[in-house]
């Protein structure tokens, strides 16, 4: 990497080179049975120069040719992409612990005696059909560039998620465990979801309408996924954020205070500087209903004359290949500040009302205007504070700045929802739902 | 590459083994708005190995050479790990072997066209809704990836094969006051350049339509007959059917499969479906796939009765099904999954307008914008449609989302057009370990559903 960045300096005017190692360790259960296993071996180098003001970009899997890799970043500069901003230099940064020693040496038995006990457990106690995905990766990063910045970092995950099935639908309640290095399944987990399957075996077809309705964790990758559209630099600059001119003023429910936290490393995942070498800190995008910030990486902050925040990740609204991208702005350390109630506690707030567990086609849709518009996958059905059955074939919608300005309350426990983020179970009311009735 | 690969299939003592090389080229010129945001061509390359000892099956990825020993032994313990735990061992099909080169034919290779040619040809595309008052950004991307694929299996197949997907994607925004609204564009194909060439009467006329929407009025939720043009109908199939088709997602479901039986009739008679990766000028056409399996064309329905599945050797040996070679990775680092190929309606006798007197009340919708399957239940968008009264075709309406159960929505496809269309781009994700399918092909002609469950807004 030495070499190769005293190469580029020569040549360009600017130069970061971004690498990576990864190892991960996969295990798949189906039908309650170890059915498949896949690890990965993963490195690469990826190149970003800067000359004349022009970006150019170049990635490998195999560093053999130091000349021909720096060619090929040379005529991408051809292109004529427009780069105003600086590669910056980053010296301190906060120790963080990142690293579970544990994981490199967990054997793959353990995995796969810690889900076949979940399994045993879940089918000791219910008719599901049972699916199990347990996975435990290491990885390094390290980021240099021609600024003097040299940083780098090593992590660790393990996570494992459990899905309980309804025979004959496919569909489930899941649950998922992550830490930074290898865990049990809290009981507590394994018993919510045991709880939620055996009280809803029965399906029902309530009559649609406005109504309450209650954002199960993964259900709210829909929310998240406007939320992360309104407060991109990316969207505001492109003039199709319908927050843009609305920092300082009420956007949700004063219920609602949403953070981006990469520093708590009580989390796994978490990060002392992004992918451009930033160093990272805590941002506040919502204060209780109030829109404060919106997030950075380096391009957008230079073409706004913004400070950039940290959040210049190379990823995809679906993730993908981090060597091959491009960084842009992503809140990749999303949370939503838990509230008081208990799960418990806010259906009890529920008179009749949908619990929406998992939202399906939160992908499509007109995401930049907030809307949503999700089949439930499954929803729950509840009467007079008690969850009486499922639906099938219903649907909820609205928009993301109507539905989180009517929040009833927010819940007390965090989860992994299935973006990254860790989110409270979320209580809307009017919200409108569409039945077969 | 052959002999490189041969000797790391050496270095395995299992039953059977494959080992895959791959060279993935990726060439790409994006547009946000006015701005060019990226242009380059890459590539990058990798191994991907699997195995099979005492009925314990496992795969391994790596991307250094160097790793090739660590890979060998993870792979072997792993495999021998799940043949210790496994109730079922996995077996294989038989299949022929093969020894075979294929390279497609191409409509102009994008590897022959310059740099500065693909980015004029896009600059020209993304000009044009820009050049609208009421279009606030576009994003549009143009990428064209070639996977030279080397595989070889213990059995003695050996097969080179280049895919080449060349295609524009992204989408245009229109804004009025605090309304937002966007349509996707969408134009490519597995036989060359040429797909992408010529496009400027579509750019302008989904210009128009976001335009258009911007007056439209939103949805009411509720259920709804539908007619669906062939862009739905094909996600249609995809979402509501497709995935189900998929052996690997019902095997270890013993409820579904049941449900799922070759002979059961999930479909209204007038529905035929078809997958056929071997259609040469459409996007999911291969030769083999990687494990190694000549793709064949299957159909799937019969006058609305299951008649066939898609099938890795795995999943053929443990229904007892034909192989039909649809065993597919996204590229060199993942293990391949069963995936459709093209897969759609066979067409009827019905023209629109027939469908549209036969709809009578109810909602004529079009283009797909995202679609998803979990179980029974799936859901897809539509990018826009029109009110229909008394059989005619009225106002514009947006924000179409619809949710439907795998087991009632086939029934309810009542009548099947005569306008066979297919779909020029893909991407379909799937999997606990996500891949993305860049040549998922589906079509359809339109069709008539009823009762179907629109979200509104």
């Amino acid at each position: 990497m030495e070499q190769l960045l005293q190469m580029a300096k020569k040549i360009c005017d600017k130069t970061e080179i971004y690498s990576i190692e990864y190892a991960d360790n996969s295990v798949f259960f189906e039908n309650a049975e170890l059915n498949n296993m896949d690890s990965k071996f993963q490195s690469g180098i990826s190149l970003r120069i800067i000359k004349e003001g022009k970006l150019g970009f170049a990635y490998t899997r195999n560093l053999t040719d130091r000349q021909e890799f720096l060619q090929n970043a040379l005529d991408s500069l051809k292109g004529g992409v427009e780069a105003t901003f600086d590669f910056p230099l980053t010296r301190k940064l906060p120790q963080l612990d990142t690293f579970d020693s544990s994981v490199e040496n967990l054997s793959t038995e353990k995995i796969v005696g810690e889900c076949a006990r979940v399994c045993d457990l879940l089918k000791s106690k219910t008719d599901a059909e049972i699916e199990m995905v347990a996975s435990a990766h290491v990885g390094n990063l390290r980021i240099m560039n021609s600024a003097g910045t040299d940083v780098s970092m090593r992590s660790s995950g393990y996570e494992i998620f459990g899905n309980i099935i309804y025979p004959g639908t496919g569909v489930g309640v899941w649950r998922a465990f992550m830490d930074k290095g290898f865990g049990m399944m809290p009981d507590d987990l394994v018993n919510e979801m045991i709880d939620l399957y055996k009280k809803t075996s029965r399906v029902l077809e309530p009559k649609g309408g406005k109504m309450k309705v209650l954002f199960m964790p993964s259900s709210q990758i829909t929310f998240n996924w406007r939320i992360l559209s309104g407060t991109s630099s990316k969207s505001v600059y492109e003039k199709v954020s319908p927050v843009a001119e609305k920092v300082g003023e009420k956007i949700f429910d004063e219920k609602l205070t949403i953070l981006d936290d990469p520093l708590n490393d009580k989390f796994p995942g978490a990060r002392c500087f992004d992918d451009e070498g930033v160093a990272c800190k805590p941002l506040t995008i919502v204060e209780n209903g109030v829109l404060k910030s919106f997030y950075y990486d380096l391009d957008y902050a230079k073409k706004m004359s913004a400070e950039p925040t940290g959040h210049g990740y190379r990823t995809t609204r679906w993730g993908g290949d981090r060597l091959t991208l491009k960084p842009i702005p992503a809140l990749s350390h999303m949370s939503i500040k838990p509230g008081k109630k208990s799960f418990a506690e806010l259906v009890k707030l529920m008179d009749r009302g949908i619990i929406i567990e998992n939202a399906l086609g939160f992908h499509s849709g007109n995401i930049p205007n907030g809307d949503y518009s999700v089949g439930m996958n499954p929803g729950f059905y509840v009467e007079k504070g008690e969850i009486v059955g499922r639906v099938k074939d219903a649907m909820v919608a609205g928009n993301i700045y109507d539905t989180l300005k009517n929040v009833v309350d927010v819940g007390d426990k965090l989860y992994p929802c299935s973006d990254g983020a860790w989110v409270p179970v979320i209580l809307c009311d009017n919200v409108s739902v569409a039945t077969k009735n | 590459m052959f002999d490189k690969l041969k000797s790391i299939l050496s270095r395995l003592d299992a039953d059977y083994a494959d080992v895959r090389y791959e060279v993935k080229k990726d060439t790409i010129v994006s547009f946000s708005g006015k701005e060019l945001t990226e242009v380059g061509a890459n590539s990058a390359d990798g191994f991907v190995i699997r195995a099979l000892k005492d009925g314990g099956m496992a795969s391994v990825v790596f991307t250094k050479e160097t790793d090739a020993e660590k890979a060998v032994r993870s792979v072997m313990e792993n495999a021998r790990l799940i043949a210790k735990n496994v109730a079922k061992p996995a077996t294989l099909a038989e299949v022929e072997l093969v020894q075979d080169a294929f390279v497609p034919a191409l409509d102009e290779d994008p590897r022959e066209v310059s740099m500065s040619e693909k980015l004029k040809l896009v600059r020209k595309y993304n000009d044009i809704p820009l050049g609208h008052d009421g279009v606030a950004t576009t994003s549009i991307t143009y990428q064209d990836v070639i996977r030279e694929k080397y595989f070889l299996n213990s059995e003695g197949t050996q097969i080179r094969e280049d895919l080449v997907t060349t295609r524009i994607a992204g989408e245009i925004i229109g804004k009025d006051g605090d309304l937002t609204q966007n349509v996707r564009v969408s134009t490519g194909g597995s036989h060359g350049f040429s797909t992408v060439r010529d496009q400027e009467d579509y750019f302008e006329k989904r210009t128009k339509i976001v335009l258009d929407l911007l007056k439209a009025k939103p949805v009411d939720g509720g259920v709804h007959n539908c007619v669906l043009n062939q862009s739905l109908a094909g996600v249609f199939t995809h979402e509501a059917f497709g995935h189900y088709s998929e052996a690997d997602l019902i095997e270890n479901l013993p409820s579904m499969r049941e449900k799922m039986k070759i002979g059961s009739k999930l479909g209204h008679d007038v529905l035929n479906i078809v997958d056929n990766a071997t259609l040469a000028d459409q996007l999911g056409f291969y030769r083999y796939d990687d494990e190694g399996v000549q793709v064949r064309p299957t159909q799937l329905m019969k006058n609305g009765v299951l008649t066939g599945r898609l099938h890795s050797r795995r999943s053929a040996a443990e229904f007892g099904e034909p192989v039909s070679g649809h065993c597919v990775a996204q590229d060199y680092r993942f293990a391949p999954i069963i995936r459709m190929g093209t897969i759609f309606i066979e067409p009827g006798t019905h023209s629109l307008e027939d469908l549209v007197a036969m709809l009578g009340d109810g909602l004529y919708i079009l283009d797909a914008k995202g679609g998803a399957t979990a179980g029974e239940n799936f859901t897809f968008g539509a990018q826009y449609g029109y009110l229909v009264k008394d059989g005619k075709i009225g106002e514009m309406v947006r924000d179409i989302n619809i949710s439907g159960n795998l087991y009632e929505t086939m029934k309810n496809i009542t009548a099947v057009g005569n306008d066979l269309v297919f779909s020029k781009i893909g991407g379909c994700g799937k999997g606990p370990i996500m891949q993305m399918n860049m040549r998922s092909c589906s079509g359809g002609p339109h069709i008539l559903v009823n009762g179907l469950v629109i979200g509104g807004a």
